[in-house]
């Protein structure tokens, strides 16, 4: 009698686990799961060149074609180009940043919020911004007496270098913000100990806070390649992956697949584009894990 | 090792006066403890002469040097915190020997001093540790071994027992006091705790609200405290304080008995009438705790063989003249 009322209890507890875990799986499954095995799907179909073809199952040569392209190779080494770009960059200068305002003054605080205000300024807005500053007549260049040509973002040596711009301008906020908390989570007293032990300050810069706060680089290093990955707001306002292509980084090369100005949509294609990315960044993101991770130190 | 010598040694934080014109001398080879309630100084005092506080007012001076405007970390000092702030990403062998690296040591001799260091802290199976798998304890001894591993002119400790359990306390005291001798080191030593600085100072120096209150060996600020707050700060249980009037010595005078020199009578024999309130027995001694007619409670120290009185009992509080300190009651400062 009562171990059936004890099974009886489990059973009805463990339905209610379900009943609210439903909600949540629902919604993974519909924007989640759903979209990814479609995309797998999608990938295994040819797209024919005209609309109102019949689309043909291909399978895998279809992912074997495309990765194998020289377009793809492009867009990859333009995307490793532009992480590169950025999250060095970005991490440096919100480190730097974040040292700066680490400290106890008076009206801090303004710079602290001036140095995160990037965090609530959307893509679209920096990349507008930017767009206006880089532009030949009344951008900023003009305005200081220089014009160089071609414009900026029209010179195929220099676009990616200008979106990567307002891309570590638009993230720095983010980067300042994890790296400030990290910062501040050092206690005090270990930097007494190391002033009385002997180190100045540039000695306890090297032996006490960048290794305190390694996990926080870590996974602002990590997050930032994400980022950097799936950047495309700036790209498609600023640059629209030109000049001759030399912005166009993958999610921008998925973008135009899908786009219908100059040809037909490809979605197959795309599909296979997106899977990919998928795959690159889930790779990147192991290999960090395994080699940077070995010199974060976690305070236990 | 070295001297430290403290001269009108002031701190300000805005309006606060957390040091109040602070004079102290501290001898080489000698361990000074600063003892005082919570907020009452000491530890600021003992940060600025580490350097991390700045001084507004006053000189400190480490050996033959004016340290005021040295940075901590050329102050030849070695500091145990409270929290003992030991790097969490170094293990315990680099924790110790961190002091050394940043002077530029050699190699070869930073390994033997470290060995050395851990040897006689009995750290040398735990070097490749890292604190965090350690003990309160151990962590403890790895932020000793972190100060004694160089010679510098003083040690300074902030409250370093605190954190440790009672037991553990209590045989970490001994021995601190026994490697205190050993290195022959000058140590200043921050404590709340009145028990650690009878027991473990050379001299005690007590503090409140920023002013120095006393400064003397342990033994003669027990039996001769300067005024009622140094009386009542020393001794476990605390000194009792009669007012003059119920002493019958008249009201400008307070009468300060320790509660082993009160003597519990009949009701019938001379003394302070007082009602028992109640006994506390702690099995090598008996608290008998009594109320006087105006409501002080006084602690009776009393040994066990004595019979006790029962709770509520009427009874008369005796105490030898010899034995009995005299404040004056406006000023609180000893009289006589």
């Amino acid at each position: 009698m009562v171990t059936n009322s004890r099974a009886q209890r489990r059973r009805r507890e463990a339905s209610l686990g379900y009943l609210l875990l439903l909600p949540a799986v629902t919604v993974f499954a519909v924007f989640i799961f759903y979209p990814f095995l479609r995309n797998f799907q999608l990938g295994f179909y040819l797209n024919p060149p005209f609309p109102n073809l019949p689309k043909r199952w291909v399978g895998f040569d279809q992912y074997r074609d495309i990765l194998g392209s020289d377009s793809f190779v492009d867009s990859l080494k333009t995307t490793i180009a532009f992480a590169f770009l950025t999250v060095p960059a970005g991490i440096a200068l919100g480190m730097a940043l974040a040292v700066a305002a680490n400290r106890k003054l008076k009206g801090i605080g303004i710079y602290r919020t001036i140095f995160s205000s990037t965090v609530a300024t959307s893509v679209a807005v920096a990349a507008v911004i930017f767009s206006m500053l880089f532009n030949p007549i009344v951008g900023l260049l003009p305005w200081l007496g220089v014009n160089p040509t071609p414009p900026i973002i029209e010179n195929p040596d220099l676009a990616l270098g200008a979106v990567a711009l307002v891309t570590v301008w638009q993230t720095l906020g983010l980067t300042f913000i994890l790296l400030s908390a990290g910062l501040q989570a050092i206690p005090e007293d270990l930097y007494e100990a190391a002033a009385l032990d002997g180190a100045g300050a540039t000695t306890r810069f090297w032996r006490v806070t960048l290794p305190m706060l390694s996990p926080t680089l870590f996974f602002a290093v990590v997050i930032g390649s994400i980022h950097a990955f799936q950047s495309f707001g700036q790209i498609d306002i600023i640059t629209n992956g030109g000049p001759f292509k030399r912005t166009n980084v993958l999610t921008y090369s998925i973008y135009s697949e899908l786009t219908t100005a100059n040809h037909a949509a490809n979605p197959g294609k795309a599909a296979v584009l997106a899977i990919a990315l998928f795959v690159i960044t889930l790779g990147l993101t192991l290999i960090q894990m395994r080699v940077l991770e070995r010199r974060v130190h976690y305070a236990r | 090792m070295g001297r430290v010598l403290l001269q009108g040694v002031t701190k300000k934080f805005g309006d606060v006066t957390a040091v109040d014109h602070l004079d102290l001398e501290v001898s080489d080879r000698e361990f000074l403890v600063l003892l005082g309630p919570s907020g009452c100084g000491k530890s600021t005092a003992l940060r600025m002469i580490a350097g991390l506080e700045e001084l507004t007012e006053g000189t400190i001076t480490i050996g033959d040097r004016v340290v005021n405007d040295i940075e901590p970390k050329d102050r030849d000092l070695a500091m145990v915190f409270q929290s003992y702030a030991l790097y969490p990403h170094l293990s315990v062998r680099k924790n110790i020997e961190f002091p050394l690296r940043t002077r530029g040591v050699p190699k070869d001799e930073r390994a033997a001093q470290v060995e050395s260091a851990a040897e006689s802290l009995g750290l040398a199976d735990l070097l490749d540790r890292k604190p965090g798998q350690l003990s309160g304890g151990q962590r403890q001894r790895v932020a000793l071994a972190r100060a004694i591993v160089r010679d510098p002119e003083a040690f300074l400790m902030d409250e370093p027992l605190s954190n440790l359990d009672a037991k553990l306390r209590v045989q970490t005291r001994a021995e601190l006091v026994e490697l205190q001798q050993r290195l022959e080191a000058t140590v200043i030593y921050v404590t709340h705790d009145q028990v650690e600085a009878m027991t473990m100072g050379d001299r005690i120096a007590i503090m409140k609200d920023g002013v120095l209150q006393q400064v003397g060996p342990p033994q003669e600020v027990y039996e001769r405290p300067t005024n009622l707050f140094v009386a009542r700060f020393i001794g476990t249980p605390p000194m009792n304080t009669i007012p003059g009037a119920l002493a019958g010595i008249g009201p400008d005078t307070v009468i300060g008995v320790r509660p082993e020199h009160l003597q519990v009578g009949a009701p019938t024999d001379d003394g302070i009438d007082a009602t028992v309130a109640v006994i506390e027995s702690l099995g090598h001694e008996r608290h008998v705790i009594c109320r006087l007619a105006d409501a002080t409670m006084v602690i009776v120290r009393q040994a066990t063989e004595i019979v006790p009185p029962a709770m509520g009992d009427s009874v008369r509080l005796r105490y030898d003249d010899a034995h009995a300190h005299r404040f004056d009651a406006a000023t609180e400062q000893r009289v006589g």
